[in-house]
């Protein structure tokens, strides 16, 4: 049977190029590319511009400048000598170093006085300036020098002994969320996108009863829901691939394309599988919507109890720290996915198309 | 004697008025309840019952997987160390971190992040990946090391610092942000707390944009929930006395959304924390995606296959169907959130300043779904509203304690809220009156389709914004009207575009004022092309220089009832200066009567003049327009750059 048609005119194929053109056609193609720029340009924003605008290496210049007053600001000084980009200013009158932290001399203002044995702080610090997180963060960073200092100072009073901190680095405070939550959301974006459109596939020919048009052709619905399925399948892959493109223009480098496309795709299927099965089933948009995304976001919630989450997959392989799990996640994925395809086949092979 | 009359006709006159409400009211609910029980497009009873279902099952997986300690972020790190190192304890502690074998070979071939020999980190590979890993080996240290502190018995040794953070403005003495501590218990008998930050928290707060959120900071908590199993049990001590005066409401939840540490040791100092809003956007935006999946799908079905003719032509008004069939959607969506905020802790306030969000994805989506040809293209419509306006909702709000830039977005309200910060009417109306507005304008310019020709036909969708905009166009007037109406959009658009590129820097106000000019000039001339096309208007000169003038006119007058925006200050920011004061009369320069006149009399001109140009380019077609609009365009920019210069310089 497969041989008599030619690869090109199986009929499978062109009812997923049919999807595909209808979906150029209306420009929702642009559509979808253009909340990938946009979404991009916001992850940039995030990335690049918060990243810039806070972490310390980008504001070379601006060596915080920190008052310092009350009677433990020896304490302080001598900490802030380990601590590039804090320069301490002594006041001796605690007055004088308000005002002239209200003159706007100082970045921030410490005064360290007695309390009970203990320092007790006082940081005041500027609002109305993005640059607070940066102060904030350096003040922060002061202090804790001086609990580390005092701490060893009263040795005598304490059973355990810390831990020596590591030299400071200079690294980006938003590595993490870039890989753990921004990366997995952008590559978790098109495969839901596809399930969804996979679902108005299906039940806007119902609806629209355009279905019988299409079965009048020499078509069965196995090779119609086929088609629906492999259209909308091969468009997530392509764009999570040009989400990763995108990403590394913007300077953030995915590791292991390959498998993290793979997932993609397996989870494509898988979702893909649901829409139809739930269109199919319910043979209304909005029953199948609704249930479509409350499941999936259900089977997200579910796969949590994997040893390894997908979301932390895909941060795995994409930050280059993939191990045997991670990998055999992806193939449990995959042959999961093939599995529900099948099972859904057989689910369709068997429906009633007539009753539709 | 004329009692009896004027009274009759006083009743009559409001009987009138209150019979066509109560009609419009009985129209809109039975529509509504039609909406809700038996509609082509409703959900039925088993969809129902299986949705519930999903959700409460959701709510039962998701605190148990997280007892069970989910972290997203494991294992992302690789360090070697070996076991009997001092470092083995805090690597093993923080489930970010993969413990291997200390191997140099490893580190040369990138297997490794870092490397640990003894008590001290040996290596690093090269680039982003190791110095990421190096730094938060060092917070991890740092959160283990007061662990370990916290078991002590001598706590004053083991915590030998108490900080105390107040926020204050310089250059000026009057308290912006004030950092209003109740004084710490025990120990410390620290002055900070009385000094400026107290006495003057209560003259700043109320009235001023700041009042800041040194009550929602629950300080110690924000650092080591991550890595619950080797906490030791959290005895006594400062640390737990600081929390107890932080949390607003005992909602510990809701401070660790909102908060950022004032107070307690250094570690437990936070700075203003910029994703905060992300996580509450998410809580609040989800529901809405659900309902406006909903809404757009009733939406769309009464336009397939005629099925919307039935009502249409049934004795009710365009409106009444409209506000019947969202009003069940609009009631559901602020339920979900009201419930949402009362679990986080919120107050009312909460609830209706997401409520102008909830209009704005609605009349979004309704919008979409007039110009949506088929539900797949409904689907990405409806995507790019959610990215769009989550991003609205939640860009501004990261910078809530930083500008007053960030109430543009109504969540900036929803965090100040939960950081228990008076509010002030101005800064309410500012932040809530442009998203109610737009969503008006939308869901106007959609019931402009909500008519047989559009509804049942597959027109392109540009052609269907011009159709919507020709809707509203009966006669010349109409042009100024509706250059009026498009100005919340205009402000909406301009404030976006500010939040966006602020953060550029010294070219932002050029980039911005380029940006205002292109919004602006489009708002005034988009209608009236679109009156061209639909052959509304003659093609003479006249005609154009009158359209273009009845245009300014109307966005001049309509932007003068919008200086609600120095309501809430936002002038006083330079680079809002340079956006919305372009065409507002600038109160430096009133000397003499006549520079008045003129100052006042330029932003009208310019406004007609510009508009005049792009309506005689929208009288020649197509590309007529295209260039009419950009000598617009650029005849703005110029203007605005001139003002600026003159304002600033």
């Amino acid at each position: 049977m497969s041989d008599e048609r030619s690869l090109l005119r199986d009929p499978r194929l062109i009812v997923a190029r049919r999807d595909i053109v209808s979906l150029k056609r209306e420009k929702t193609i642009v559509l979808a590319l253009l909340i990938q720029l946009f979404v991009a340009a916001f992850s940039s924003f995030l990335v690049v511009g918060l990243t810039s605008l806070y972490s310390p290496g980008s504001v070379a210049a601006g060596e915080i400048v920190v008052g310092v007053s009350g009677e433990h600001q020896d304490a302080l000084v001598d900490a802030a000598e380990d601590i590039e980009s804090v320069q301490p200013v002594r006041f001796d009158d605690v007055g004088e170093a308000r005002q002239s932290y209200r003159d706007g001399q100082l970045h921030a203002l410490v005064i360290a006085a007695d309390a009970n044995g203990r320092i007790g702080a006082e940081v005041v610090v500027p609002d109305g300036g993005i640059q607070t997180t940066l102060v904030v963060d350096r003040v922060r960073d002061l202090l804790e020098a001086v609990e580390r200092t005092e701490r060893i100072a009263r040795d005598s009073h304490l059973t355990r002994s810390t831990i020596p901190l590591p030299a400071e680095v200079d690294a980006s405070p938003y590595f993490g969320f870039t890989y753990t939550i921004l990366v997995p959301l952008l590559l978790f974006l098109p495969p839901f996108i596809s399930g969804s459109v996979a679902v108005d596939a299906l039940t806007e020919e119902i609806e629209r009863e355009t279905l019988e048009l299409l079965r009048v052709a020499p078509l069965s619905l196995l090779d119609i829901v086929d088609g629906k399925a492999l259209g909308m399948i091969l468009i997530a892959p392509v764009q999570a691939g040009m989400w990763i493109g995108l990403l590394s223009l913007n300077g953030i480098d995915v590791a292991n394309t390959v498998p993290l496309l793979v997932l993609v795709t397996a989870l494509t299927t898988a979702v893909v599988v649901l829409g139809l099965t739930l269109g199919l089933l319910t043979g209304r948009r909005r029953q199948a919507q609704l249930l479509y995304s409350v499941l999936v976001i259900v089977g997200f919630g579910v796969l949590l109890f994997l040893p390894e989450h997908p979301a932390t997959t895909v941060a795995k392989l994409a930050v280059d720290s993939a191990t045997r799990l991670t990998y055999l996640h992806v193939g449990g994925y995959a042959i999961g996915a093939v599995a529900a395809y099948l099972l859904a086949r057989r689910l369709v092979a068997r429906a009633d198309a007539e009753a539709l | 004697m004329s009692a009896g009359p004027s009274g009759l006709a006083d009743s009559g006159d409001p009987d009138g008025r209150l019979g066509w409400v109560r009609e419009r009211v009985w129209n809109s609910v039975r529509i509504a309840r039609w909406e809700v029980t038996k509609n082509a497009g409703g959900v039925d009873r088993r969809t129902v019952v299986i949705a519930v279902g999903a959700v409460l099952a959701l709510g039962v997986i998701i605190p148990l997987a997280m007892s069970q300690g989910v972290a997203l972020d494991s294992d992302i790190y690789r360090i070697g160390v070996a076991e009997e190192d001092p470092y083995y304890d805090v690597v093993s502690s923080d489930s970010t971190f993969r413990v291997q074998e200390p191997s140099p070979a490893a580190v040369e071939a990138g297997n490794q992040d870092v490397l640990v020999v003894g008590a001290q980190v040996r290596e690093i590979t090269d680039g982003p990946k190791g110095r990421a890993a190096a730094a938060e080996l060092r917070s991890t240290t740092n959160r283990y090391n007061d662990r370990l502190m916290l078991a002590e018995d001598n706590q004053t040794a083991a915590f030998p610092v108490l900080v105390n953070l107040t926020y204050r403005e310089q250059n000026q003495t009057r308290v912006i942000i004030t950092g209003e501590q109740s004084s710490d218990s025990g120990p410390d008998a620290d002055g900070g707390g009385t000094d400026g930050g107290g006495s003057d928290g209560g003259g700043g707060g109320g009235a001023d944009s700041g009042g800041d959120g040194a009550d929602g900071a629950g300080g110690t908590d924000g650092a080591d929930d991550a890595d619950g199993p080797t906490d030791p049990s959290e005895t006594g001590g400062s640390v737990s006395s600081d929390s107890d005066d932080g949390g607003i409401g005992g909602s510990g939840f809701a401070a660790r959304l909102t908060g950022g540490g004032v107070d307690g040791t250094p570690s437990d100092i936070t700075p203003p924390f910029p994703f905060r809003s992300l996580v509450l956007a998410f809580v609040f935006v989800l529901p809405l995606n659900f309902v406006i999946q909903a809404y757009g799908s009733t939406i769309l079905s009464e336009r397939i296959n005629r099925r919307g003719e039935l009502l249409l032509v049934a004795p009710v008004s365009r409106g009444d169907i409209i506000v019947g069939k969202t009003l069940p959607y609009f009631l559901g969506a602020v339920g979900v959130m009201a419930l949402i905020a009362a679990a986080l802790g919120g107050s009312p306030v909460s609830v209706l300043a997401v409520t102008p969000l909830a209009l704005l994805f609605l009349s979004a989506t309704f919008l979409g779904a007039m110009f949506a040809r088929s539900f797949k293209e409904l689907t990405f419509v409806t995507v790019t509203i959610t990215v769009s306006l989550t991003s609205y909702a939640f860009i501004p709000a990261i910078f809530t304690d930083v500008t007053p830039i960030a109430l543009i977005s109504p969540l900036t309200l929803v965090v100040r809220d939960f950081q228990g910060q008076a509010i002030g009417l101005g800064e309410f109306a500012f932040s809530v009156a442009p998203p109610v507005l737009t969503a008006l304008v939308m869901f106007g310019l959609g019931a402009g389709l909500y008519r047989e020709e559009d509804m049942f036909t597959q027109r392109p969708i540009p052609l269907k914004v011009l159709d919507a905009l020709a809707g509203r166009i009966k006669r010349k007037r109409s042009v100024a009207l509706l250059s009026a109406v498009l100005l919340p959009f205009v402000f909406v658009a301009e404030l976006v575009v500010i939040a966006l590129l602020f953060a550029l820097g010294e070219i932002s106000i050029l980039l911005v004022l380029i940006a205002v000019a292109i919004i602006e000039e489009i708002a005034k001339s988009l209608h009236i092309y679109a009156g061209y096309a639909h052959a509304r208007f003659d093609r003479r000169l006249r005609t154009a220089l009158v359209l273009g003038f009845l245009s300014g006119l109307g966005f001049f007058v309509a932007e003068k009832f919008t200086q609600i925006a120095q309501l809430a200050d936002l002038p006083n920011l330079e680079i809002g200066q340079a956006a919305l004061n372009t065409g507002l009369l600038p109160t430096q320069f009133v000397s003499t009567p006549v520079l008045i006149l003129g100052l006042f009399l330029a932003p009208l001109a310019l406004h007609s003049v510009t508009a005049a140009l792009s309506a005689i380019g929208a009288s020649r077609g197509r590309w007529g327009y295209v260039v009419g609009l950009s000598a617009a365009i650029a005849l703005h920019t110029a203007y605005n750059l001139t003002v600026v210069m003159a304002l600033v310089g």
